[in-house]
C-alpha cells in the first residue's frame, strides 16, 4: 500500500426522478393513476410505459420506443405523422432505417446504435442529439433519449429543441 | 375449438369491446369469425396469445407481432413434418392448429402455406411434393367427411379443370369445396371432361351456381361441358375459381384466389340470386367463351 490517496474527479450521479406513465401511442397519461390494464384507456391504441418525469414526452410530442435490438416496437400517433409511417408498418424493423444522426462530422449511425443499446439494456443516461430521417438530407430533429419501460428499452423524442 | 364473445375475450384482455374492434380494424388482429347471426366470435387461441404478448410489449403493435408469430409456429411444424415424411406429426400440426383456429383458418393459414413452401423448396414435379399435397388432399377429403350436413338448400357443381388432383389449384379446389361443405352447402365436383351421363346427375343434383376451377383443360372443352350443363339445369351463375389466364369466358365472375374469399363469395350469388328472383347471370355455351362480347339472358 502506497499510503497516498489521489483525488478523483467523478460524475455526480443523477438525482433519483420521480416515474410517470404515458401511453406509447398517443403519450398521454393514463386517465386514472391505479388503471389495472396496461393498454391506454384514451385511445385503447397504446400500452402504457413508464419513464423519469423529466425525461418523459410530453403533451403533442412524437416518439419512438425501441428495444436492445434497435428494434422498432411503437411509434407516437405524432411519430407516424413526423415519419411518414404507421405503427404497425414500423414495428420490427431497424430504427435506422427511419432516423440515423444529422451530423456529417459527428460519429455515424454508431453514436446511436451504442446510446440506444445503452439505454436499452437499462444502463447510460438521457441525452440530447441531432437526426435527420435516413435518406433524407436537409432535415434535422432534434431529439431526446432517454430510458423507458418496461420491459427495458429506449424512448426517442423528436422535436425537441 | 373455443370461441368467444366480444364481451368475454375484450374481459381476458382487460379492454372494453371497442377497444377489440379498433385494434381489428387497425391491425387486423384478432380476427374474429362470425356466428350465423353475425356476431363476432374470437378464438381463445388467438386471444390468449395476444394477452400473453402484451404483458411484455412495448405496443399493441409488436404485441400483435409476437402473438402472429407464436401462431404461425404451427406452419413451421406442418413444414418441418412433411419435409421429414411423417404423416404422423403432420396431423398432430393440424390437430394443434385447429385447437386455436377454425378449419378454415387451419387450412388457409397452416396447410395451404405449408404447401407453398413444399412447392417452392422442392417443385411441384418432385415426390416431396407429391408425398406432401397427397397427405393434404388426403386431410382435407378426411375434414369434409367430417362436415356438418348441408343446413342450407345451397348446391354448388364444380367442374374441375386441373390438370391431376396434386396439383396446387386441384388442392385450393378441395379446400374450396371443404369450405363450402362446411358452410351448410351441397356441393359437387366432377371432371369438366365428361359429358356422358351429366343429365341424370344433374337432375339428382339440381345445382345452383357452377364453379370452373383450373386452369389445364382448354376452353373449348370447358365451354362443351358447360353447354352441357346449361341444357340440363338452365341457366345459373357460372364462377371461374384459379382458372389463370383462361378467364375468357364471358357473364362469369372470377373468384379470388383464396378459397375463404372465394366460397363467400360464390354463397353470396347464389343468396343474391334467390333473392333477386332468378335474374341470374348467364351460363355461357361454348360460341360465347371463344368470343369477347357480352350478354345476358333471363331464366
Amino acid at each position: 500500500m502506497t499510503g497516498s490517496r489521489h483525488l478523483q474527479i467523478v460524475t455526480p450521479a443523477r438525482e433519483a426522478q420521480p416515474q410517470v406513465r404515458f401511453c406509447g401511442h398517443c403519450g398521454e397519461p393514463p386517465a386514472a393513476e391505479d388503471v389495472a390494464s396496461r393498454v391506454c384507456e384514451r385511445c385503447g391504441l397504446g400500452l402504457l410505459l413508464q419513464a423519469d418525469a423529466d425525461a418523459a414526452p410530453g403533451h403533442g410530442e412524437a416518439f419512438l420506443v425501441v428495444d436492445s435490438s434497435l428494434t422498432v416496437c411503437a411509434v407516437s400517433q405524432h411519430a407516424e405523422h413526423v415519419l411518414g409511417v404507421l405503427e404497425p408498418d414500423a414495428v420490427d424493423r431497424r430504427v435506422t432505417e427511419f432516423l440515423v444522426p444529422a451530423d456529417v462530422e459527428g460519429p455515424g449511425p454508431e453514436m446511436l446504435i451504442n446510446e440506444i443499446l445503452n439505454l436499452g439494456a437499462g444502463g447510460g443516461e438521457p441525452l440530447r442529439v441531432v437526426l435527420r430521417p435516413t435518406g433524407d438530407f436537409g432535415v434535422r430533429i432534434f431529439a431526446r433519449l432517454a430510458a423507458c419501460g418496461p420491459p427495458r428499452a429506449a424512448l426517442v423524442i423528436l422535436g425537441d429543441e | 375449438m373455443r370461441t368467444l364473445k366480444t364481451s368475454e375475450a375484450a374481459s381476458l384482455l382487460n379492454v372494453s369491446p371497442n377497444t377489440l374492434r379498433a385494434w381489428e380494424r387497425r391491425f387486423g388482429y384478432p380476427k374474429p369469425q362470425r356466428s350465423p347471426g353475425q356476431h363476432r366470435l374470437y378464438t381463445h387461441g388467438e386471444v390468449a396469445a395476444l394477452r400473453d404478448a402484451l404483458q411484455e410489449g412495448l405496443s399493441i403493435s409488436s404485441a400483435v407481432s409476437r402473438a402472429r408469430e407464436a401462431l404461425s409456429a404451427d406452419t413451421s411444424v406442418l413444414a418441418g413434418a412433411l419435409n421429414a415424411y411423417e404423416l404422423d406429426r403432420a396431423d398432430g400440426a393440424m390437430e394443434a392448429a385447429i385447437a386455436l383456429r377454425s378449419v378454415e383458418r387451419s387450412v388457409e393459414e397452416v396447410l395451404l402455406p405449408s404447401l407453398n413452401e413444399m412447392a417452392a423448396r422442392h417443385g411441384i414435379d418432385s415426390a416431396p411434393w407429391a408425398f406432401s399435397a397427397r397427405w393434404a388432399r388426403d386431410w382435407l377429403l378426411r375434414a369434409q367427411r367430417f362436415a356438418p350436413p348441408p343446413t342450407r338448400s345451397v348446391a354448388v357443381l364444380i367442374g374441375d379443370a386441373n390438370a391431376s388432383e396434386l396439383h396446387p389449384d386441384a388442392l385450393a379446389m378441395r379446400a374450396f369445396e371443404l369450405f363450402c361443405a362446411r358452410a351448410g352447402a351441397r356441393v359437387m365436383p366432377l371432371p369438366v371432361g365428361g359429358v356422358s351421363g351429366l343429365g341424370d346427375v344433374l337432375a339428382t343434383f339440381r345445382p345452383d351456381a357452377v364453379v370452373i376451377s383450373g386452369s389445364h383443360v382448354a376452353d373449348d372443352d370447358v365451354a362443351r361441358w358447360a353447354y352441357a350443363v346449361r341444357s340440363s339445369s338452365g341457366a345459373l351463375p357460372v364462377a371461374l375459381f384459379r382458372r389463370g389466364a383462361r378467364g375468357r369466358t364471358t357473364g362469369a365472375s372470377v373468384l379470388p384466389e383464396r378459397p375463404g374469399d372465394a366460397h363467400r363469395h360464390v354463397l353470396a350469388l347464389v343468396d343474391s340470386r334467390f333473392v333477386r328472383q332468378y335474374t341470374p347471370v348467364d351460363l355461357p355455351g361454348e360460341h360465347e367463351i371463344a368470343g369477347s362480347g357480352r350478354r345476358r339472358i333471363g331464366a
